[in-house]
């Protein structure tokens, strides 16, 4: 089932939660909403579960309106952040609930119950968990019961509240890779909202990054990673190196102090390149910190008064053997421009800092 | 045993300290109530039955439990719904209706009283129109099930607006999300999570209810074997210097007591435990 979403606004109080939300999820589609806390990423889901109602605009299903159909009637499976499992009915009774409450007419025997309740604990690995009551799971053991009992009714859309926010990392990536395999199978859409800009970019077909009540940008992970559209997304979506510059002709001049038309440029840190030859489009600058974390060395530039992050593969490293106190010379192999009013700028071509 | 704890206090202190609170709860709550048995019984157990066979005391000792049990479904509807309407929702008003819920504690039971006779009674609000179509409720039953309602409502509300709170409504939005009405999701979900919550409630409204002197005594008329019930009974045989009689009464007030007071322990070890059963430190994950 597609999802529209046409101007859609809420306030509480003063407070803008969403302002003027255009959304379209097609069918099938695994789509992540990011933002910080606040952004109004979980008030959107509710709106489209039913469970918040918008002050203005139209949520379509399947492009018929939904605005105001109720939640028990939009036929969405909704998995919450607290797994809000029933506590006092056991694992089964609890993926079995959504059967249970169905009108007579169209309610399954209480065998087709149980083989159904029992093909989905299998389905999230957790059959031999079938008489426990929730509070004998562990989180994530929750979490899969949580999305077992969404599924037992056959919804159109899958929604899913900070999914995996409440669980140790580990617990976390496996459920990740979990859940995309399962979403694959089961051949419907998907929301889920989160704040983890990883989780976002590894599981989603798509990625809308949200700030303030609105949407800054909709686009595949690649695309919100790579050409962010907006400096927040560029901020948000990783580590990134800010210098505030003006942009003349080819070249984006890095400068301190007011200039005529400022633009700031956004380079993320492995961008970067560090020579010990002094290079004509370089900078120099004193290597002042160098932290290998796993993977990468992570290496802390001081350049005039300002401090440069940039990483290096292990490799990279070995071979610049980079010590503290030594000068070197610094490129940004790629950046972005965006003037003062955060609109991009035509990204300069020779990619070069000039003073 | 020699204790090396720091934060203990020395064996004295916690032997004088032991020693006051006992000999307190014993001559202000023991000996009165071992004093009421006594007494009661101090012409043996024949003339006790006796007295309690009495038709009055009899009458009384019915009418203090009908009345408690007519109020019941009232306190609990209004408990649950007050309860429900202040924990899962959001309203202009709310504080107002929080403050209201707390005025029969604020309010002195003989006002309470004075508020239905200001009414209901035949000078009141409505006393005319009431005698027109022959209706009592003053000096009647009726105004002391009003009465009565009006001191006990608070207690399942109490109980129940904290709990509701902390359990949030996940639970429920979870139910209509997977299809449940609005019935179905109180009778399914919400009820069983509050259960022994609204049993305490009950327990604590019930005892309220068949022990209230003041609201009633203003609303009753003491019309005796129509409208006494029986904490007016132990006082109007008491003034008669009837003490066989006003003890055996109060007796069976105390036995009720005694038997809240149980029934109060068991729920309070039952809401113990499953609170317990939510808190449980999780087993890391295996699979």
């Amino acid at each position: 089932m597609s999802i529209e979403i046409r101007n859609i606004s809420k306030r509480f109080g003063n407070f803008v939660a969403l302002d003027n939300i255009n959304l379209d999820i097609p069918t099938g589609e695994l789509v992540a909403l990011l933002g910080p806390s606040g952004c109004g990423k979980t008030t959107l889901l509710r709106i489209i579960a039913g469970m918040e109602s918008a002050d203005g605009g139209e949520v379509l299903f399947s492009g018929e309106d939904a605005t105001h159909l109720h939640a028990r009637e939009r036929e969405v499976g909704f998995v919450f952040q607290h797994y809000a499992l029933f506590r006092h009915m056991t694992v089964f009774e609890n993926v079995a609930f959504g059967l249970r409450v169905k009108p007579r007419k169209e309610r399954p025997s209480d065998a087709e119950i149980k083989r159904r309740v029992m093909e989905l604990l299998s389905l999230v690995q957790l059959d031999w968990l079938a008489d426990r009551y929730p509070s004998q799971l562990s989180g994530g053991q929750r979490q899969r019961i949580a999305l077992a009992r969404a599924l037992a009714v056959e919804p159109k859309v899958l929604l899913l509240d900070e999914p995996f926010g409440a669980l140790d990392t580990k617990v976390r990536k496996e459920l990740r890779r979990w859940l995309r395999r399962l979403h694959d199978d089961m051949h419907i859409s998907s929301v889920f909202v989160t704040h983890d800009q990883e989780e976002a970019l590894e599981v989603a077909d798509r990625v809308v990054v949200m700030n303030h009540g609105r949407i800054e940008q909709i686009g595949s992970p690649d695309e919100v990673y790579s050409s962010p559209a907006s400096p927040f997304v560029y901020q948000f979506l990783g580590n990134v190196n800010v210098f505030h510059s003006r942009q003349q002709g080819a070249y984006a001049e890095v400068e301190r102090g007011e200039v005529a038309e400022k633009a700031t440029a956004f380079v993320r840190p492995h961008d970067i390149d560090i020579t010990h030859q002094p290079s004509e489009d370089g900078l120099q600058a004193k290597v002042q910190h160098v932290h290998p974390i796993g993977p990468v060395v992570r290496i802390e530039l001081l350049h005039g008064s300002e401090i440069i992050e940039v990483e290096l593969s292990r490799e990279r490293h070995e071979l610049l053997q980079l010590t503290v106190g030594q000068a070197v010379w610094f490129r940004p192999r790629q950046m972005r421009v965006f003037g003062t009013d955060t609109s991009l700028r035509s990204t300069p071509e020779k990619q070069a800092f000039l003073f | 045993m020699k204790s090396t704890r720091a934060t203990q206090e020395p064996v004295w202190v916690r032997y004088t300290l032991l020693t006051i609170g006992l000999s307190f709860l014993f001559f202000f709550l023991g000996l009165p109530l071992l004093a009421v048995f006594v007494e009661a019984l101090a012409q043996g157990v024949p003339v006790y039955i006796e007295a309690l066979k009495e038709p009055e005391t009899a009458s009384a000792i019915w009418l203090t439990v009908g009345i408690a049990l007519a109020v019941l479904p009232f306190n609990i509807v209004f408990g649950v719904a007050a309860a429900w309407a202040i924990a899962k929702f959001e309203f202009k008003g709310k504080s107002l209706l929080i403050t209201l819920i707390d005025l029969p504690f604020a309010v002195s039971p003989v006002v309470a009283g004075l508020i239905f006779i200001l009414l209901f009674g035949s000078q009141g609000t409505f006393g005319e129109w009431l005698s027109e179509h022959d209706i009592k409720i003053i000096f009647a039953v009726p105004g002391m099930i009003l009465a009565t309602l009006f001191i006990t409502f608070p207690f399942i509300a109490r109980e129940l607006i904290p709990l509701m709170q902390a359990q949030g409504k996940d639970e429920e939005e979870a139910a209509v999300s997977l299809g449940a009405s609005g019935w179905q999701m109180f009778i399914r979900v919400t009820l069983p999570n509050i259960k022994w919550g609204l049993l305490y409630g009950v327990i604590l409204s019930n005892a309220r209810a068949m022990g209230e002197f003041g609201a009633v005594s203003v609303v009753s008329g003491h019309i005796r074997g129509e409208t006494n019930t029986l904490p007016l009974h132990v006082e109007i045989l008491y003034n008669e210097y009837n003490a066989i009689g006003a003890f055996a009464a109060a007796s069976i007030l105390a036995l009720l007591a005694l038997v809240t007071l149980v029934a109060k322990t068991i729920v309070e070890w039952r809401m113990k435990k499953e609170t317990e059963m939510l808190n449980t430190v999780l087993a890391p994950e295996k699979t």
